[in-house]
């Protein structure tokens, strides 16, 4: 029966950016332990290397759809896509950290590799077709993220951060295996486009219906969706900022992606299982995360249950998944998603130039009177909070625009209600940081935060970056994006 | 040339952002300040051109600009403009310099970006009035709140974090509603028409059936309510009018609450016309409740500032009143929708007067309250002039433009309801009533209080943007059909044809 697939160059095309990042990170891991390559400086070299030549491959990525290894590694538009932001926003985060207090605790061989490793297991996850690679995928990335939470500062806070996050996290890893594991024994296949063809039959069935059930609770795990979001405030709050800002945006895009192709593709047999208790899901967490951002005083924290609201909007898009035409609800969310990273980063940038190592963790407090220490760094901080709160002319509109268009175009007349309530106060609480840059006097004498002017760095690049793509995908951008996103689309399209 | 005319609303909208644009990169307030005139008076000419080749006689939209933005959504940056939207862009463009000029020799931190904010905010309402797109017309909307949001919380008073907060608040959760509203709009008329389009000269066309109808008149009339602002949607005007700096609450008042009103003319009343007729009494109802309880309100205040504020809730019960005034026959009242669009324009200027007159003493002597004033009359007589024009502008006297306003309204409202006239004609006398007051504890009696002996009359600064507006009180009133000849048209249209309404193109 096993025969063993047959290579092909498209094959190595494909896999290229995760053999490439494998292989750094055992260059890494090597050099952690050598005697003479072990500075900071060898690490960068080799894992700067390794990450643009990773970049590099996924741009060289075939887009036409493939399949290999039995369905554990795909080609096509949508992996590029997800494979290239993933790879990206790691190179950010890597600028943003080496102009960070804690460089040099990061810029280590065990800590880089394991950096490494984890994005290769990002990558895994969003080009499989199979259950077991999709899993493995997972873990690779989740275990990764673990140790780098505790283990770049290891202080008392950040360790209680990873724990939490380690044990929440296990306990959804088992449930969506358990999940996974449900699926194959009714379907007797674990590649998700064998699953489309046997669920239609056996959809009514209680243990498959358990499954896809399963595999949702799974995923809201990851995507920190109300309830299961205990772990992201405590995580988001003790890692590096820099890994805070990876989290934040790197797991909403590989879970994405996998959301998308078991809801739009996989599961479509299953909509009445998965659809009431996602909205569920996206309701309590548009209302849970934007009133529980209201009342938290640590920025990290606020941006916390900000990034869980916004998980929650991205929820609202799936579930307009259940229609029958998903091309809009797709391209949708992915551009959400666009959104939201950029703006993201662009506001975890701000947070990295006000940091100091003496203070790690501000509070919103502490950027009182900003504007007029530094005006650059409060402007981009205001356009970023006014495209989270969803405000013309900048890209959260046009994110939320589409969302809204999605949800109503499916009749969800609700959940945009709940959303625009949400909405409503998350303006309430991302004004407030404006209001305490301009309107307010500083409360500490200005020691707090980093008042050291702005001179040329990367992170300022990153900033300026974030800043012209948030007004332009507001303004200029949004047709030539959604254009672009009509190929992912179209792949994961229901058949 | 060529280019000029036939792109002559995008320049006039996005000329006051290219000149904050500049001014924010330039860190000279000399220059700020002179930039921003220069930049404000341009766009006046600019708006006049718009005014002087306007087709009088034409209800059609003219000037049309579109430009493709998503094709694949049928989204289009559509401007124009029509007879009624035209009066309030002249009211902009005319007010903004005026404006300026009172900032002219502020001592204000920050000035340059105060001239920012306002240029900001100017494309945000020309913006908003000229764009015939939902999409287009929701992201000015929103635009314009950003400034106001700054001019409040940053140069305001001290409670102005509270106000600013509450002025943002109130006006994103009407406009959030609308959104939605558009948008289920716009998937309806795809799923009629199998296209898909934001422009409003399409959607006028969507026929949906009665109940969707009346959701999306509520969703759109509850964030033009909100921004009017009717009774009960008001609280947050008295606030944001005390807080906001003089500049501010010029245009506040000027133009932003009438951003309300216009909404309900261009889109609420025109887009969903069987909800009108549910809803006509029940605006009728809260416009008349908001005329009477701004007038009582207004008459115990003790501060002049609030005092002016409450009256522009009056004032915005009179133009509300007047927008929906339905006859016997279904067709609005063309009198009382003269008279609303007239009494926009009237109000603008009288209250913009009034507030700089506030602010005016307030310079001078950091308060408001009125106990601490009396007997101005001999100190600043000039300053009486002006204050006493403009509130005879407000209360409608005859000869002045109030005169013209709401005596239409009052007019037409009599033919459609007459309780709902007489009712409104208690909110006149009240006004004359509580402006009278006004006048008499600022000006006359004896000077009780020493400091007010030694007072300044206006500076020719002041002279120079409060005569324009003395004049228009007077000018208004005197000759209302230089004003209104060109809304003549669109206003008859609107009236007779909202139940099957379109904008035709003009192509000139």
């Amino acid at each position: 029966m096993f025969s063993f697939p047959e290579i092909t160059s498209a094959f190595y095309y494909t896999a290229a950016p995760v053999l490439i990042l494998v292989a750094g990170s055992m260059i890494t891991l090597l050099q952690g332990v050598s005697r003479g390559y072990s500075s900071q400086r060898a690490i960068e070299v080799v894992s700067w290397l390794t990450i643009f030549a990773a970049i590099l491959a996924a741009v060289a990525m075939p887009v036409d759809q493939a399949s290999f290894l039995a369905g554990g590694l795909l080609s096509g538009t949508l992996v590029r896509i997800a494979q290239l932001a993933i790879l990206m926003i790691s190179a950010a985060v890597m600028m943003m950290m080496r102009e960070h207090h804690t460089a040099p605790a990061f810029f280590r061989g065990e800590v880089i590799s394991i950096f490494l490793m984890l994005i290769s297991g990002m990558l895994v996850l969003v080009s499989s077709d199979d259950l077991v690679t999709l899993f493995v995928g997972l873990e690779l990335a989740s275990i990764g993220l673990y140790v780098i939470l505790g283990y770049v500062q290891p202080n008392r806070r950040s360790q209680e951060g990873a724990i939490k996050y380690f044990i929440l996290g296990s306990v959804a890893a088992a449930i969506l295996l358990f999940g996974f594991a449900l699926l194959y024994a009714s379907c007797g296949t674990m590649r998700l486009s064998g699953i489309v063809a046997a669920l239609p039959p056996i959809a009514g069935h209680g243990w498959v219906r358990l499954g896809a059930l399963l595999t949702l609770v799974g995923l809201g795990f990851k995507l920190a969706l109300v309830p299961f979001h205990m772990w992201a405030p405590d995580a988001y709050e003790s890692a590096p900022t820099g890994i805070t800002a990876f989290m934040a945006t790197t797991v909403k895009v590989m879970i994405l992606t996998v959301a998308l192709r078991l809801f739009a593709g996989a599961y479509s047999s299953l909509i009445d299982v998965w659809y009431p208790a996602l909205i569920i899901l996206a309701v309590l967490s548009v209302i849970a995360g934007n009133i529980m951002a209201l009342v938290q005083s640590n920025l990290k924290r606020m941006l916390a249950y900000s990034s869980i609201a916004h998980s929650g909007y991205m929820a609202v898009a799936v579930c307009a998944l259940s229609t029958t035409d998903t091309n809009l609800p797709v391209r949708a969310i992915l551009f959400y998603l666009l959104t939201y990273v950029i703006v993201s980063l662009g506001a975890f940038a701000v947070v990295m130039s006000l940091e100091t190592a003496e203070n790690d963790q501000l509070t919103i407090d502490d950027l009182s009177g900003l504007a007029k220490k530094r005006p650059g760094l409060a402007l981009a901080m205001t356009l970023f909070m006014l495209s989270f709160g969803g405000m013309p002319p900048t890209a959260g509109f046009i994110g939320k625009f589409f969302v809204f268009n999605a949800a109503l175009n499916n009749h969800l007349y609700g959940l945009v209600f709940i959303g625009i309530i949400g909405s409503a106060i998350s303006l309430f609480y991302y004004l407030r940081l404006v209001v305490r840059m301009y309107m307010a006097e500083p409360v500490a004498p200005f020691g707090a935060v980093n008042t050291a002017k702005g001179r040329f760095s990367l992170t300022n690049l990153i900033l300026g970056f974030a800043v012209v793509s948030t007004l332009l995908l507001g303004t200029i951008l949004p047709a030539e994006i959604m254009d672009r996103l009509v190929g992912a689309a179209t792949e994961v399209a229901r058949k | 040339m060529e280019f000029f005319n036939s792109h002559v609303l995008s320049i006039m909208t996005f000329l006051p952002l290219m000149v904050a644009a500049a001014i924010f990169i330039v860190p000279d307030d000399k220059f700020a300040r002179v930039a921003a005139l220069g930049g404000s008076i341009l766009t006046f000419f600019v708006s006049l051109h718009v005014w002087h080749y306007f087709n009088a006689g034409s209800a059609k939209i003219q000037f049309v600009e579109s430009y493709v933005w998503m094709p694949e959504f049928g989204i289009r940056a559509i401007f124009g403009v029509d007879g009624i939207s035209l009066l309030l862009v002249m009211l902009t463009t005319a007010l903004t310099p005026l404006v300026i000029l009172s900032l002219w020799n502020s001592h204000v931190s920050n000035l340059r970006y105060f001239f920012g904010a306002l240029l900001a905010l100017q494309t945000g309402m020309l913006g908003a009035l000229v764009a015939l797109d939902l999409v287009f017309f929701y992201v000015f909307w929103e635009v314009m709140l950003i400034p106001m949001y700054f001019i409040i919380g940053i140069w305001g008073g001290a409670r102005r974090i509270y106000a600013t907060t509450k002025f943002i608040l109130y006006t994103v959760v009407g406009s959030l509603l609308m959104l939605a509203a558009a948008i289920v709009l716009y998937i309806s008329y795809h799923r009629q028409t199998g296209i898909y389009s934001t422009s409003i000269l399409d959607l006028y066309n969507a026929s949906l059936d009665t109940t969707t109808q009346l959701w999306l008149f509520g969703c759109f009339a509850l964030a033009f309510a909100i921004k009017v602002p009717m009774w009960p949607f008001h609280t947050w005007l008295p606030d944001a009018h005390v807080e906001a700096p003089t500049a501010g609450s010029v245009i506040l008042a000027g133009v932003l609450l009438k951003m309300g009103t216009y909404g309900f003319l261009r889109f609420a009343i025109p887009m969903f016309p069987l909800a009108v007729k549910s809803f006509a009494p029940i605006l009728v109802f809260l416009g008349v409740v908001g005329i009477i309880y701004g007038a009582l309100t207004a008459w115990v205040q003790q501060d002049a500032k609030k005092l002016v504020a409450y009256s522009s809730v009056s004032h915005l019960g009179f133009v509300v009143v007047g927008s929906v005034s339905l006859l016997a026959d279904g067709s609005l009242s063309v009198e009382a929708l003269t008279g609303a669009i007239y009494q926009m324009i009237n109000h603008g200027v009288s209250t913009g007067a009034l507030f700089f007159l506030v602010g005016v003493i307030y310079e001078r002597r950091h308060t408001r309250m009125l106990a601490d004033f009396g007997g101005l009359a001999s100190v600043m007589p000039w300053f009486s002039v002006m204050l006493i024009i403009a509130t005879l502008g407000s209360v409608g006297l005859p000869g002045t433009g109030g005169f013209v306003g709401e005596f239409l309204i009052l007019l037409g409202t009599y033919q459609s309801s007459p309780v709902a006239a007489v009712m409104s004609a208690t909110g006149v006398l009240l006004g004359a009533i509580y402006m009278l007051t006004l006048c008499r504890k600022l000006l006359f009696g004896p000077v009780t209080h020493d400091e007010n002996k030694k007072m300044k009359d206006l500076s020719p600064l002041e002279f120079s943007y409060l005569v324009p507006l003395a004049l228009l009180v007077i000018i208004m009133g005197v000759f209302p059909d230089f004003f209104l000849a060109k809304s003549k048209a669109s206003i008859e249209h609107l009236a007779k044809n909202y139940r099957s309404y379109s904008l035709a193109i003009d192509s000139h």
